[in-house]
């Protein structure tokens, strides 16, 4: 008898565990966001209205793709929350896609010229992709370049500053002085001064960045907890130790402030400034297309621009967050 | 020869035009290997009383002698914790016991120092929670650290400023086991300036109490503590004489409580 229980509640169990794989594999892989993807798919046998070539087949082999990549990391991702927001992006992007189509080559709702259709764009991004990657490092090569000058010399003369300036001095208030004029009105004293475009905006960069950070550090330096110097006092730290083993870590998360708030005006004054005046970056690939009437173009230089940016600002958040692990 | 003279110590500070004065006039000595503690109410000046020991203060009047030579500044002789933020939050418990061994011994490998960083918190109960940042630890655990931290760079001297005080009384207690155990355990034993308003802390860990008193600070009384070592709590509090001694100790900490009250009444 009691062996036959035994296996009952074995068999149950059982049960219970494929149910539970069951649903935890349905929960995975059958989301919403697949059904935007089969949507996007179907659409594409509406009839064009377009005269011209909707590159359709683009379109749909980059559709395929992404849905390729969310199903690989469906299986990959562990955390349901991670899972949840991957799906919702890459949801938002078929949602995108198929108004996209649908206003364009099915229903033709948009001025054709100025609105591709998504497979077009996607042809001349993988038909551009070389001079696409010039530009990219063109315009990265030039904001690292005056971005990493900035912190090499704005966070050392911030700590500096900032520890003389716990004692009182004038040094925040000339920061604060020179921070507030807004970098760009540079940009002429720059061009009577450095020879090429790219010497001026690598200037016009490093100032942009030099400021916040600068002020971010001091500000970081002045709000360093009294005991924390104390207790390093204590331990009879010399100055350099002290200097950038305890007031630099400690002052870390506002001397990030000021990065991130440098890196975010970098992006916005280089692109600008390309667009005025450069023969490369990505600023000049989209006023360069769009003064020839060629949208199409000028969409996929917003796109990259954009991807650029998300990708640079993970690797920023990324950096920050493994320096930063220690806090809560 | 003392270890640590007190002579003629004030401390006067002045906070928006008005003057104040902390320590008036304090003068007491310290023996070699001996544990005192410093007791008293609130304002009665025992940290100012400390942090110019660390050498984190300066006084306005009087000095501080260690083996006969004033002291100038903090020195590598001075172990200290404080009540809160002794550890440094990004850097694990070994990084912050490391880093203070380090201060002391500049000839100490990395791997040197890691090894009596490890060493001194297994002493403390730690060994799981090395790679752990104080974030991540409970207060008694940083204070653990701490405590590691101080013995670890052995120093001839410990200043501990209210160590415990915000720390849960089961913890508490616990912790002033460890501290009695590992003192009571070197040898030679270090010198310890314990501040605390605890009176019980006090008795159980001093060989001497000095009770001071406030408006201004001053030293109200010394007193020698006259139980043997090694001291077992549980039976300690059960003796007569703990008890005696005890109520002998608050009774002279509320009378001065109340002379101070009355004194004020009578003002107004």
């Amino acid at each position: 008898m009691n062996t036959l229980a035994n296996n009952l509640t074995a068999v149950k169990t059982d049960k219970k565990i494929n149910s539970e794989l069951k649903t935890e594999f349905l929960k995975r892989y059958f989301r919403v966001v697949h059904g935007l993807f089969f949507v996007l798919l179907l659409i594409q046998f509406l009839p064009d209205r377009l005269t011209t070539d909707t590159y359709a087949p683009y379109g749909i082999w980059f559709a395929v793709g992404v849905e390729v990549i969310t199903l690989i990391f469906s299986a990959l991702i562990k955390k349901v929350e991670s899972l949840n927001l991957f799906t919702d992006i890459v949801g938002f992007i078929y949602g995108l896609l198929i108004a996209w189509t649908l206003a364009t080559a099915k229903f033709n709702l948009l001025k054709a010229a100025l609105f591709p259709p998504p497979g077009k764009v996607f042809w001349q991004f993988v038909d551009d992709y070389d001079k696409i990657l010039v530009n990219i490092q063109s315009s990265v090569g030039i904001i690292l370049q005056g971005y990493l000058l900035a912190l090499a010399v704005a966070i050392p003369l911030g700590l500096f500053l900032g520890w003389s300036a716990r004692i009182g001095n004038a040094a925040t208030y000339i920061s604060k002085f020179l921070g507030a004029i807004p970098p760009i009105v540079y940009i002429p004293y720059g061009i009577a001064l450095l020879p090429t475009f790219k010497s001026v905006s690598v200037f016009v960069i490093f100032l942009a960045t030099f400021w916040p950070v600068l002020s971010g550090t001091m500000s970081g330096v002045m709000n360093v907890e009294k005991k924390t110097i104390d207790s390093a006092k204590v331990l009879n730290v010399g100055k350099f130790t002290m200097m950038f083993s305890v007031i630099l870590p400690a002052s870390l998360q506002q001397i990030f402030i000021g990065c991130n708030q440098g890196l975010t005006v970098s992006f916005v004054l280089l692109t600008s400034a390309e667009m005025i005046g450069a023969q490369s970056g990505l600023g000049y690939y989209i006023k360069n297309y769009s003064d020839f009437g060629d949208y199409t173009r000028t969409i996929v230089g917003l796109i990259v621009v954009g991807i650029v940016i998300v990708i640079i600002s993970f690797i920023f958040n990324t950096i920050q967050k493994y320096l930063l692990r220690w806090k809560q | 020869m003392s270890k640590i003279e007190i002579n003629h110590l004030t401390v006067d500070y002045t906070e928006k035009k008005k003057s104040f004065t902390a320590l008036k006039d304090v003068s007491f000595s310290i023996e070699e290997g001996e544990f005192v503690s410093v007791i008293g109410s609130s304002g009665c000046g025992k940290s100012t009383l400390l942090s110019i020991l660390e050498g984190i203060n300066t006084p306005t009047d009087g000095e501080i002698l260690i083996n006969g030579e004033k002291i100038n500044g903090t020195g590598t002789d001075r172990g200290v914790v404080f009540q809160h933020y002794s550890l440094f939050p990004w850097m694990t418990a070994r990084k912050n016991v490391a880093f203070g061994i380090k201060q002391v011994n500049h000839s100490a490998s990395r791997s040197e120092r890691y090894r009596i960083a490890d060493e001194f918190l297994d002493k403390v109960g730690l060994e799981q929670f090395k790679n752990k940042y104080p974030s991540q630890l409970s207060g008694g655990m940083q204070q653990r650290v701490a405590i590691a931290r101080a013995l670890a760079m052995d120093t001839d001297i410990l200043l501990m400023d209210e160590p415990f005080g915000a720390i849960d009384a089961k913890n508490r207690t616990i912790l002033q086991e460890l501290l009695l155990e590992l003192w009571e355990g070197a040898s030679p034993r270090k010198t310890v300036v314990f501040v605390t308003h605890d009176i019980d802390e006090a008795i159980l860990l001093s060989d001497k109490i000095v009770m001071m008193t406030a408006n201004p600070g001053r030293v109200y009384r010394e007193l020698k503590v006259p139980f043997d070592r090694p001291r077992n709590r549980s039976e300690l509090v059960q003796t007569k004489e703990y008890n005696k001694f005890r109520n002998d100790l608050l009774l002279l900490f509320y009378s001065d409580i109340a002379d101070k009250i009355g004194g004020e009444e009578v003002v107004l």
